[in-house]
C-alpha cells in the first residue's frame, strides 16, 4: 500500500482528541444556529402517550400527573417533552398536575409551567395545579396515599393552598381519576410508579427518559407496565410534532384540535424553519437536527478509526 | 439495647408494611395514615441534616485551607445566596431565584452533561475497534442503533429503525431481564433477611 496512505492513517490514529472535540462542537452548534427541516418519524411509544392524554380532552373527571425527577443537567432532553405535554393539556382542556421530588427540580417545574401557560388562558388551581417539591423520602407514602385520596396525601400545593379546596380537585379523588402518570427522569424512577401506583391501583404509567436510560426501561414497555415512553430527545421531537399536527390544529371543522389519525401524521410535515411554530415548541426538533449530525460524525469517526486500524495492522503483519 | 431497639422497630414496621400491602383492612389503612403523618414530620430533618453536613464538610476545608478550599467558599456562598433569594423574593417567575436558575444553574448543569457527547465521540474514535468477532457485533449494533435514533436512519432504509428496535427489544431485553431477575431475587432475599433480623450490618458497629 502507498506509504503516504499508511503514514496518513498512522497520523490519524494518533490525532489529538481536541480536533475531535472541535468537529463535534461545530457539528452540534451549526445545526442549532441554522435550523433545517428534517422528517420526524413518530413511533408507537410516543403515539400511545399522545392518544392516552388526548382521550382525557375536555373530561372533568380525568387528569394527568407529571412527575419531575431530574435536575437541570438533563433539561435539553427532558424539558421539551414536559413543555409539549403541558401544551397538549392546555390546548385540549385537560386537567394537569405537576409534582417534583428533588429540590433542583422545583424551579424547573415552574419554568415549564411558565413557558407553556403564557399562550393559554389557564389558571392555577383551576386548569392545572403544581403540588410543588415533596421530599424524596415522602415519595413512597405519597405514591401510595394518592391511590386512596390525593388531597390527603399531598395536602398543600406549591403556593401553600389546601389541595382539597382547589377547584381542579372537583371530581379528582385518586388514581381512578388522575389516571395517567408521566414520570420524567434521568433514571429508572418510573419503576416505583409501576410497582406502587400501577400494581396496586391500576394507574397508567408512562415515562419520559433520557436516551441513555431508554434500554433500561424497555422491559416495562414491552410488558405493557409502561403504556408509553418518550425516548430521549427523539421522543420529545415526536410529541412536539403530534401536538402541532393534531392538538394545536385549527380549522373550521376542527376549532379545538383534530383527532389522531395515522394517515394524517404520515402525510403531514411541519416546517420548523419559519415562524409558524414558536421556538419553544420546536426546540426538540431543532435539537434532533444537531443530534443527527452528531451521530453521523460519531459513526464517521468510528469508521475512520477502524479503517486506520486495519490498514496499520495489515502493515504490521 | 442499642442494637435491639432499632431491630425491633425495623422488624415490627417491616412486617406491618407487608401486611398493609396485602390486607386492605381499616386497621391497616389507619396505620398507613399514621405513618404518612410521621414521614412528613421527619422529612424536614433530613434537609436540615444535609445542610448541616454541607457546612461541616466545607467549613472544615475552609478552616484548614486545604487545596482548592476556594471552591468550598463558592459552594457555601451559592447555598446561602440562593436560599436567601428564595426566602426574600419568592420562587416565582421574574424573581432573583428564578434568574439564578435560568442563568446559572441551568446552563452550567447542561454544560456538564453535554460534555458526555465529546467524550463519547473521542472514545468511539480511539477505542471502538473491530478487534474480535464480539467487538464487531457490538460495533455494528451501536452504529445501527445510533442511525435508528435519528431521522437519517429511516431515510436511508426502513430496515434501520426496525433493526434498531429489534436490537432493543430482543437481545437487549434478554440481557436486561436476566440482570433484573437476579437483582429482584437479591432484593427479596436481602429484604427477608432484614425483616427476620438475620442481616444486621445496616445497624453498623461490625458483625
Amino acid at each position: 500500500m502507498n506509504k503516504n496512505v499508511i503514514s496518513f492513517f498512522n497520523k490519524i490514529q494518533n490525532i489529538d482528541r481536541r480536533y475531535i472535540y472541535i468537529v463535534v462542537a461545530f457539528s452540534i452548534i451549526i445545526p442549532l444556529l441554522i435550523p433545517f427541516n428534517s422528517r420526524t418519524y413518530v413511533t408507537k411509544p410516543t403515539e400511545d402517550i399522545y392518544k392516552k392524554v388526548d382521550s382525557f380532552a375536555g373530561d372533568e373527571n380525568k387528569a394527568v400527573l407529571m412527575s419531575f425527577t431530574h435536575d437541570a443537567s438533563t433539561m435539553p432532553e427532558l424539558f421539551p417533552m414536559e413543555v409539549s405535554v403541558l401544551r397538549h393539556c392546555f390546548e385540549r382542556n385537560i386537567k394537569v398536575f405537576t409534582i417534583c421530588w428533588i429540590p433542583a427540580a422545583a424551579p424547573l417545574v415552574d419554568y415549564a409551567l411558565n413557558t407553556a401557560r403564557e399562550d393559554f388562558d389557564v389558571q392555577s388551581g383551576v386548569d392545572y395545579c403544581n403540588f410543588g417539591y415533596k421530599p424524596y423520602v415522602l415519595r413512597l407514602p405519597i405514591m401510595l396515599g394518592m391511590g386512596d385520596d390525593i388531597a390527603k396525601a399531598v395536602e398543600t400545593d406549591s403556593q401553600g393552598r389546601k389541595v382539597e379546596n382547589l377547584e381542579i380537585m372537583k371530581n379528582i379523588k385518586n388514581y381512578d381519576d388522575m389516571n395517567l402518570v408521566i414520570d420524567f427522569a434521568a433514571s429508572g424512577s418510573a419503576l416505583q410508579w409501576i410497582t406502587y401506583a400501577r400494581a396496586r391501583f391500576g394507574a397508567n404509567i408512562a415515562a419520559g427518559v433520557t436516551a441513555v436510560m431508554v434500554a433500561d426501561n424497555y422491559p416495562y414497555l414491552q410488558t405493557g407496565q409502561l403504556m408509553g415512553m418518550f425516548r430521549g430527545l427523539k421522543g420529545a421531537a415526536e410529541y412536539e410534532k403530534l401536538v402541532d399536527v393534531f392538538a394545536a390544529y385549527e380549522s373550521e371543522d376542527y376549532p379545538n384540535g383534530r383527532p389522531f389519525s395515522k394517515e394524517v401524521i404520515k402525510e403531514t410535515r411541519v416546517p420548523i424553519t419559519g415562524d409558524t411554530v414558536p421556538y419553544k415548541y420546536k426546540k426538540a426538533r431543532i435539537g434532533m437536527n444537531a443530534q443527527s449530525v452528531a451521530h453521523i460524525m460519531i459513526i464517521f469517526f468510528i469508521l475512520l478509526g477502524n479503517i486506520g486500524y486495519f490498514i496499520t495492522r495489515k502493515k504490521e503483519l | 439495647m442499642k442494637r435491639q431497639i432499632p431491630l425491633i422497630i425495623i422488624m415490627t414496621l417491616g412486617f406491618m408494611f407487608v401486611a398493609h400491602s396485602f390486607i386492605p383492612h381499616k386497621i391497616s389503612v389507619d396505620f398507613f395514615d399514621w405513618f404518612q403523618d410521621w414521614a412528613k414530620a421527619i422529612s424536614p430533618f433530613a434537609v436540615s441534616l444535609g445542610i448541616m453536613s454541607l457546612f461541616m464538610v466545607h467549613g472544615t476545608k475552609i478552616k484548614r485551607k486545604v487545596p482548592n478550599w476556594q471552591y468550598s467558599v463558592i459552594t457555601l456562598a451559592g447555598l446561602i445566596f440562593t436560599a436567601f433569594a428564595g426566602f426574600a423574593w419568592g420562587t416565582q417567575s421574574g424573581t432573583p431565584y428564578m434568574w439564578l436558575f435560568e442563568n446559572v444553574q441551568m446552563p452550567m448543569s447542561a454544560t456538564m452533561f453535554s460534555l458526555l457527547a465529546f467524550y463519547i465521540a473521542s472514545a468511539a474514535y480511539k477505542a471502538f475497534r473491530a478487534r474480535s468477532a464480539e467487538a464487531t457485533v457490538l460495533l455494528v449494533a451501536a452504529v445501527v442503533v445510533m442511525l435508528g435514533q435519528v431521522p437519517l436512519g429511516a431515510m436511508i432504509s426502513k430496515w434501520i429503525p426496525e433493526t434498531s428496535t429489534w436490537i432493543l427489544n430482543v437481545p437487549n431485553l434478554a440481557a436486561k431481564r436476566a440482570i433484573m431477575i437476579g437483582v429482584g431475587l437479591g432484593i427479596t432475599a436481602t429484604s427477608l433477611k432484614i425483616l427476620l433480623g438475620i442481616e444486621r450490618t445496616y445497624l453498623g458497629g461490625g458483625d
